[in-house]
């Protein structure tokens, strides 16, 4: 048969060219399929949740969703089982996750992750804090991006310190142990925090690492191996310990942070050591009886001055995400400036962008969000390796032996670097 | 002194009867009382010291705010209700012929057989979560109640058979004999003269199983993700890591009790008549 | 010799047997030998690179050079023995109590069983807050009663928390073996009461030969179960403690748990839990020789 180019046949072909040109796009964008699917592993809201698992931003969300054709979906869980399930499924290689949370876990977790976090754009990267990279940085690359500037602060009852005699926050260790032995009468303790639970960020370990920076030393040297049985390192744990006479005796049993919290909230403790998230919760008149009494300071400063730890709060992308694109431009999002400032205004979880931090609507709505940028001019080594969690359970037993008396300061810290010593080795 | 008087006892026993009975009343229900009144009180109250029981402190926000966020935790019951009972009938339809066969039938080796059930329960679900999430990842069937009902056979099929052996073999020789001289096949006598009169630990067999799938938490939180969350793990997720609203978490728990205590109003003849002939002869 | 009649027998028993042990075996051959696979390898997932390689019996020579695991070990013999033994005897008050005419109300069943229903979390939590050094109810009953003179930190010190520990897993466990041992009361035939009652034997009397000796069946598998399950240990530490103060409540189950998925040290977290394995094994198959009656089996 004879293909006849006739008049029947270019109708029809011109008539199908001109509906595909109609077609939005079919000439300008790149080919793609349909709406791509994100899934997003994170913890429930109150704990730092993104737009969409926590109620914040839903409409930009929803926005963002249908201008780059993606579909989020949310995989949620309790804080304190993340590891477990990320554990799980790193293990079997069936991580099914475009993105993660991570709280100190990216050196553990690199091998499964990628390093977007060098290719992300300059003016966003400018407008973050630099050493936020710190935590989520193995090797020279960045692994993840934190999206709230959380630093330990000194949070106090501005009445009670007042009825101690002190007009404002101590500001060194002598002032600290000073204030907290006249705080310390009448059934209540001058301070409390959390000791029971040794490991990760916010266990005992990570609290002597703060005395630790403040007393100028700091945990690995430059090969790697642990170096902090000096004087730095006795001193930051007697500083703790001669703090116990006036700590709540019940903080050895405390296992998680919200078992502090909830004592200052009562009111029979004079100061501890939190979250800027405490901001809110203690400002709450369901939980809290100290409405409007909470102040917050930066951390006193030990010999070689004020230093704190990064809470690290971070997104990471995971390695076999079949949409690393995507997967950036949705952290991007999660980071812009204004879904930034509408997660410090109806969640309380301050933004990490320094502009939204100095914007004063923020400021105002969180006036914690001033100290915790004062905090963050000084030293806030988390100390994050491989091995965080082993090494911070070796060193926070350590530590609470000699809280409890068990041991003597040196003792103790003798034994948590040849613990450490051995971890380290170990992994060769 | 008479038999009944050897039976109940004088007033000095029945005085420590009641005194025992009493105590373990409060053993009891004391903590459980605490349950039901944390769901009711505002957090501010629970931290007072000691805690605040004035009655403005009572509300129902904390039910309300759970129930509110029904979502997760009528989908919770909804999933666990299919796990559990699930779980419970593939076990007893497993382990009753196989309770039978090693109680009543020349099974070679039975109690070593019987032995060998039950050591696979010594191993510690540590140990097998993750080659169990491996295998089942890779069949696809990760999140699905139904994977996760069969996963739960491997804690309650060993209980259910050793339960239900122990009733089978308390059962007089003669039942069978008689049936096989009206000429009844195993099967048969298996299916309408032995099971009839095992209601009682059948029941006992179904409400423990029942009850052990309802709880589980850690295979749970291996195998499933979003869609397929039991009802420990929806009470999990109240305990945050800066936050733990325990009134919401007490509401959640008393919600959630609410259909195993409805199973054992309902079966508590049977429960205690079961585990009664579920035991050894002797 | 064995009749074709037997045969048949034995085949349908087979038949019946067969379906229950291909389940368990599909669902748990695979993990439990890969579990003991991993005893013998070093694995390597946090960090860099991921790696499993072959070390023999290594990791086990370092489980017994472990002082932490030493002290978990002692911690769990403990906590077990101690476990069984109050379990035990609290649910033989209780099912005595239950089974006297003063007991019989229904009420008691079902208050019986509600420790058993509460959700493990959720139960661990309730204790956490009860047992709490500054706000709990405990100390705010027992202050208010004048039995203690102030707060006490129920949780802060290594014997206090581990008992304490204790204390909960027995309320916790309690009603499962109770509901057994009333069952197993129910049926001691009346007829053998009487009869010790026409010897002329007191309440004691009877209690100790008649009550008890039927009972020996029951107390053989509570025991068993309770050792079981005692050894498995998880919720609680992980709720109440994390383990400490300072690796005083630390269980050879929760020390699994730590080195497994805290760690990521796969192949030593296996070692441990295959050291429970064993000595769970080896505890179970002794209790069922000491303590199983001796009996003429039902008709076979």
């Amino acid at each position: 048969m004879v293909h006849s180019f006739n008049r029947r046949h270019f109708l029809q072909t011109g008539a199908l060219a001109g509906a595909m040109a109609t077609m939005p796009g079919f000439l300008n964008r790149p080919a793609q399929a349909q709406a791509a699917a994100l899934n997003v592993f994170s913890p429930l809201p109150p704990d730092p949740a993104p737009p969409g698992a926590a109620k914040f931003s839903e409409e930009a969300f929803a926005k963002w969703q249908a201008d780059n054709g993606v579909s989020v979906a949310y995989e949620t869980l309790a804080w304190p089982q993340l590891h477990d399930r990320m554990a799980t499924a790193f293990a079997s290689g069936a991580a099914p996750w475009d993105i993660t949370y991570n709280c100190g876990w990216v050196p553990e977790f690199q091998s499964f992750l990628t390093p977007y976090a060098d290719n992300l754009p300059k003016a966003l990267v400018d407008d973050l804090p630099p050493t936020s990279f710190a935590t989520t940085t193995v090797d020279g690359k960045r692994y993840g991006a934190v999206f709230t500037l959380s630093l330990l602060t000194l949070f106090y009852n501005k009445e009670l310190m007042e009825q101690a005699g002190f007009k404002e926050a101590p500001k060194t260790w002598d002032e600290f142990k000073a204030c907290a032995k006249e705080m310390t009468r009448d059934g209540r303790y001058g301070f409390v925090l959390n000791y029971g639970d040794p490991a990760g960020i916010g266990g005992t370990a990570s609290y002597w690492m703060t005395f630790l920076q403040q007393a100028g030393g700091k945990v690995y040297g430059e090969d790697g191996l642990p170096v902090f049985k000096s004087d730095e390192g006795v001193a930051a744990l007697q500083m703790m310990v001669d703090l116990m006479p006036s700590t709540d005796p019940g903080s050895i049993s405390y296992a998680g942070i919200n078992d502090a919290t909830n004592v200052l909230l009562a009111g029979r403790a004079g100061m501890m050591m939190n979250w800027p998230f405490m901001w809110n919760a203690a400002n709450d008149p369901k939980q809290s009886q100290i409405v409007g009494k909470l102040t917050s300071s930066v951390l006193p400063a030990g010999p070689k001055g004020s230093a704190s730890i990064d809470g690290t709060d971070a997104w990471t992308i995971t390695k076999a995400s079949k949409n690393q694109e995507k997967a950036q431009k949705l952290i991007e999002f999660y980071l812009d400036a204004e879904v930034q400032k509408r997660q410090v205004l109806d969640t309380g979880w301050l933004p990490i962008r320094l502009s939204v931090l100095a914007d004063p609507e923020v400021q105002a709505k969180a006036p914690n969000a001033a100290v915790v940028l004062e905090q963050a001019k000084h030293p806030y080594d988390s100390f994050v390796t491989a091995d965080y969690n082993q090494v911070t359970v070796a060193i926070g037993t350590e530590v609470q032996k000699a809280l409890q008396g068990g041991k003597t300061a040196t003792q103790a810290i003798a034994d948590a670097q040849d613990a450490v010593t051995a971890i380290v080795k170990r992994r060769g | 002194m008479s038999f009944a008087r050897l039976q109940h006892g004088g007033p000095l026993r029945q005085t420590v009867v009641a005194a025992g009975l009493g105590l373990f009343v409060l053993w009891s229900a004391g903590p459980v009382l605490w349950l039901i009144l944390s769901s009711l009180l505002q957090q501010k109250a629970l931290i007072a010291q000691p805690p605040d029981l004035g009655l403005r402190n009572f509300t129902l926000e904390n039910f309300s705010t759970v129930i509110g966020a029904a979502a997760s935790l009528g989908r919770g019951i909804l999933n666990s209700l299919i796990v559990s009972v699930f779980s419970t009938a593939l076990a007893l339809t497993l382990g009753a012929p196989a309770a039978y066969a090693l109680a009543r039938l020349p099974v070679p080796r039975a109690n070593a057989i019987a032995f060998l059930i039950l050591a696979t329960q010594m191993l510690p679900g540590i140990a097998i979560a993750i080659p169990l999430f491996i295998v089942i990842s890779k069949l696809g069937l990760i999140d699905n109640v139904l994977s996760l009902g069969i996963v739960y056979l491997s804690f309650n099929l060993p209980i259910v058979i050793w339960i239900l052996r122990g009733f089978f073999l308390g059962i007089p020789a003669g039942i069978e004999k008689a049936a096989a001289i009206d000429g009844a096949g195993i099967f048969a006598t298996f299916w309408h003269i032995i099971l009839p009169i095992s209601l009682p630990p059948l029941s006992a067999a179904a409400v423990f199983a029942f009850v052990e799938a309802w709880n589980e938490f850690f295979f749970a939180l291996i195998l499933t993700r979003q869609q397929a969350q039991t009802v420990p793990l929806v009470i999990a997720n109240f305990a945050g890591q800066y936050q733990t609203v325990f009134g919401q978490m007490m509401a959640a728990a008393v919600i959630s009790i609410a259909p195993v205590i409805a199973l054992a109003v309902l079966f508590r003849n049977q429960i205690i008549r079961g585990f009664a002939d579920g035991m050894m002869k002797g | 010799m064995i009749t074709t009649f037997e045969q048949g027998r034995r085949r349908t028993g087979l038949f019946f047997v067969a379906p229950a042990l291909m389940v368990l075996a599909a669902i748990l051959f695979y993990p439990i030998a890969d579990s003991i696979l991993l005893a013998l390898q070093r694995v390597q997932l946090a960090g860099g690179a991921v790696t499993q390689e072959w070390i023999g019996l290594a990791n086990f020579q370092r489980l017994f050079a472990d002082a932490v695991f030493w002290k978990a070990a002692l911690n769990t013999a403990y906590f077990s023995i101690a476990e069984v033994v109050l379990v035990t005897l609290i649910s033989l008050g209780v099912a005595l109590l239950l089974n006297h005419p003063m007991g019989r109300s229904g009420l008691f069943r079902i208050l019986l069983i509600i420790p058993w229903a509460i959700a493990p979390v959720a139960n661990a939590v309730l204790w956490k807050w009860i047992l709490n050094a500054n706000y709990g109810v405990l100390n705010g009953i027992l202050k208010s009663l004048g039995a203690i003179e102030s707060y006490q930190v129920w949780l802060g010190t290594p014997f206090s928390a581990l008992n304490f520990l204790l204390a909960v897993d027995v309320w916790k466990s309690v009603p499962f073996v109770a509901l057994l041992m009333l069952a197993g009361l129910q049926r001691v035939p009346q007829a053998l009461y009487r009869a010790a009652y026409m010897d002329g034997a007191g309440p004691w009397q009877s209690f100790l030969h008649v009550t008890l000796p039927t009972m020996r069946g029951v107390f053989a598998i509570a025991i068993v179960l309770q050792t079981i399950w005692s050894l498995r240990v998880f919720d609680l530490v992980f709720v109440l403690t994390r383990g400490g103060p300072a690796d005083a409540t630390v269980l050879l189950n929760f020390l699994a748990y730590r080195v497994t998925f805290n760690f990521l040290d796969l192949g030593y977290g296996s070692a441990i839990a295959n050291v429970i394995f064993a000595l769970t094994f080896v505890l179970a198959a002794l209790y069922v020789w000491l303590l199983w009656p001796r009996e003429p089996k039902g008709a076979r």
